[in-house]
């Protein structure tokens, strides 16, 4: 009999959590504080992981730490405190949190068009071949696919702009 | 369709950085003079913007969802207590 494969990101959060909590804990912050910015440092790792720019120097776990810490300085408002070790440069949070205009806008799309969301995520964001999205979405063949796609970013690029015209 | 879709895709590249310095040099100059392919442009960088945002909303339900299950490992919740007591 063969054991399911655990999740390796659900093996690093429990192998690296409690470390940066225990951080947190020693600087005066709280367990949800350290939970958001733990996560913050997770969506990044995740995000250069699938993007090919993961640069982990040592181990995936002391990226992971670093980049968390840089988030909870970040959370802060204090900015890095102290020098940064060769390869997190590229870890700064960006942008994590967005306006809430954007946020109603991304709310409006999703009550519109959830199904275009998934798949525009599917490419943009999960970075997926067009032949995954074609099996993912029942689509017949690539091709199919990139015209769905190109439908869908239309469709969210009218929607954006019909907003823009009501917020001016 | 196929010239709107090849359009979209070099929107895409341009905003994705994928164009070459002369490809992006002769695109923006385009742009100079076309106000209905730069208004395409904009609300292209706004999609990807907020295509952006729902990725990370979704990642943040997922990761908050290992959290809860992590709480219910007894060692796992056991550190955390002893941590924040």
């Amino acid at each position: 009999m063969t054991t399911r494969q655990e999740d390796p990101i659900v093996s690093l959060y429990r192998d690296s959590f409690p470390d940066f909590a225990r951080m947190v804990r020693r600087m005066g912050g709280t367990l949800e504080q350290a939970k958001d910015s733990f996560h913050d440092a997770l969506v990044i790792y995740l995000e250069k992981q699938r993007t090919g720019k993961l640069q982990v120097h040592s181990s995936p776990k002391a990226y992971l730490l670093g980049t968390a810490k840089i988030c909870w300085l970040h959370s802060l408002n204090k900015g890095p405190m102290l020098p940064l070790a060769a390869g997190f440069e590229a870890a700064e949070p960006e942008d994590v949190d967005m306006d809430e205009r954007e946020k109603s806008l991304l709310d409006s799309l999703l009550r519109s068009g959830k199904k275009c969301m998934e798949l525009l995520k599917a490419f943009y964001y999960d970075h997926c071949s067009m032949e995954d999205i074609a099996g993912r979405f029942g689509f017949n063949g690539r091709r199919s696919a990139a015209v769905q796609k190109y439908k869908c970013l239309e469709k969210v690029r009218e929607e954006i702009k019909t907003a823009q015209i009501y917020a001016q | 369709m196929r010239s709107e879709l090849n359009e979209a895709c070099l929107i895409d590249r341009y905003l994705l950085r994928q164009l070459s310095n002369e490809e992006a040099r002769a695109f923006e100059s385009g742009l100079l003079l076309n106000e209905a392919l730069a208004e395409k442009v904009e609300a292209q960088r706004m999609a990807h913007l907020l295509i952006r945002l729902y990725g990370r909303r979704k990642e943040r339900r997922r990761l908050d969802e290992i959290y809860r299950q992590l709480l219910m490992e007894t060692s796992f919740a056991h550190q955390l207590k002893t941590i924040f007591v």
